[in-house]
């Protein structure tokens, strides 16, 4: 599978808070979790790769091509949904388009009258007027409307309610139909990914902790429970995170051949993608 | 691409631009009925221009800074040099609007003794906006709306004060700075015009220097 894109070493300081030799890479016709907890870095990384943000350092290529070079080829085969909108919210949604459609060279107008049927969206409405639900599907409909071959999002579903959130998985479905499509998507929502990704890149204090597949990643995993007589000195060391309570224990291992060997009388669960990503994630 | 650009700052200056057009044609009347000058015609188209673009110019950076909008637009095939060079032209598209508008006045105002402006009067009006705008369009783009919005409105305020008495200060003095280029005279009459675009440009330059490092 082609990369759709690559970073090496992206490096990012922004007050505080610094984005460290950052590498990873999104396959193509994959959907891509970037996962992590709020304040871990996801949306500096997305900004810094779109170029919102200039980097400190480091390379950033989409679809094999530097973006300082490609900007607007690239920027033609991309489609942005931004965590917090950023639309211009005095004008209609058909004056907004009627700014955003003339960037692209490929933008078609009957698969953005397609969408704006499908989410029953009034053109003549002001932004402003907008759900926080609607605002979402209006700013997919201006991001898939132009035959986009990678779609880039940024917390797109918080703050949704759980029906508009699975409409959202399913559009993404949707569009994962046609060959050569990919999604890069960040959410620290991570049960709206069990069901889609493909791929999970997990990000904690602006490093990236893993990026591997997300069975691969969760068979590798497992969540144990059972008694607390099992857990000692010796054992506590077999596991990412571990939380004991007067009725038992309960944690997430990636050593589970050793734990199997070892401990007898357990229960041996597959965890969920937040169970892992909590593992990794450091206490602040 | 960067007419669109254009069009979206006149879409969101569209609330006040019907009565910014409006005062277009009347200020510069009532401007020139009150000053009595010799050469009120122009302090009149002057002032009416700076108003009329300071206020929409305004406006559109209210709202750039309220709703953040540059960022998705960099986000598509938009470059950041484009949104920059959109406000500069937005600039121009405005003062041409004025100066048609401007005619438009010269003729309704002309029992008031509003005349027609000479090109080079035209050209020193442009100059000054350019001087003016050359240094907002930077110094916004640096520090941000919110902390040029003071600054600047004292600025501006004080302009129709201070304007009428410079410029009769000027012309009291008699200052005679009489540069003979060997160059025929509707030649010269551009110059200032030659002028507000080269520092117009130098100041696109500045901006979009100071655009390129900034977190949107």
């Amino acid at each position: 599978m082609k990369a759709v894109l690559e970073v090496n070493n992206l490096k990012k300081e922004l007050g505080s808070f610094s984005l460290e030799q950052l590498t990873f890479s999104l396959k193509e016709g994959c959907i891509t979790g970037f996962i992590g907890v709020n304040g871990s870095g996801k949306t500096t990384t997305i900004k810094t790769i779109l170029g919102l943000y200039p980097k400190d350092d480091g390379s950033i290529k989409f679809f094999g091509k530097d973006m300082e070079k490609n900007e607007y080829e690239i920027k033609n085969r991309i489609g942005v949904v931004l965590d917090e909108g950023y639309f211009y919210e005095e004008m209609t949604l058909k004056e907004m388009k009627s700014i955003i459609a003339p960037a692209y060279t490929n933008w078609d107008e009957s698969v953005f009258l397609n969408y704006i049927n499908r989410f029953n969206l009034k053109l003549n409405q002001k932004i402003a007027t907008l759900s926080k639900g609607m605002r979402m599907k209006f700013a997919i409909t201006l991001a898939l409307s132009h035959h986009a071959d990678l779609l880039i999002m940024d917390e797109p579903t918080s703050g949704l309610d759980p029906l508009i959130r699975n409409e959202l998985m399913e559009i993404l479905l949707d569009f994962m139909e046609e060959e050569g499509k990919s999604v890069f998507f960040s959410t620290h929502i991570t049960s709206d990914l069990e069901k889609v990704a493909d791929m999970l890149i997990l990000i904690d204090n602006g490093k990236i902790v893993f990026n591997e597949s997300k069975d691969e990643l969760l068979e590798r995993h497992a969540l144990i429970k059972g008694d607390n007589r099992l857990i000692n000195e010796h054992s506590t060391k077999l596991f990412l995170r571990l939380r004991q309570t007067p009725f038992g224990f309960e944690g997430i291992t990636n050593k589970v051949d050793q734990v199997c060997e070892q401990m007898k009388d357990i229960i041996i669960e597959r965890p969920s993608i937040e169970d892992v990503m909590l593992a990794y994630v450091k206490e602040r | 691409m960067l007419l669109h650009l254009v069009k979206k700052d006149l879409i969101l200056a569209k609330k006040y631009l019907l009565v910014m057009l409006i005062f277009a044609i009347v200020a510069p009347i009532f401007i020139n009925s009150k000053l009595g000058l010799s050469n009120g015609s122009f302090i009149s188209f002057l002032t009416t221009v700076l108003f009329v673009e300071y206020i929409l110019f305004n406006m559109i950076s209210f709202q750039e800074d309220k709703y953040k909008g540059a960022a998705l637009l960099c986000t598509t095939p938009y470059t950041r040099n484009g949104v920059i060079k959109a406000k500069y032209v937005f600039i121009l598209v405005i003062f041409i609007a004025c100066f048609l508008l401007y005619n438009l006045a010269a003729v309704i105002g002309a029992s008031y003794g509003l005349t027609r402006l000479s090109i080079y009067s035209v050209g020193v009006a442009l100059l000054i906006i350019s001087v003016f705008f050359g240094i907002l369009i930077p110094v916004q783009t640096k520090f941000g709306y919110e902390k040029t919005k003071y600054i600047f409105l004292i600025m501006i305020f004080l302009t129709p004060f201070t304007l009428p008495t410079i410029i009769e200060w000027y012309q009291s003095i008699d200052i005679n700075i009489n540069i003979d280029l060997p160059i025929p005279q509707s030649i010269k009459d551009w110059i200032p015009f030659a002028i507000a675009v080269l520092m117009g440009l130098i100041s696109m330059i500045i901006s979009i220097r100071i655009y390129s490092r900034k977190n949107l």
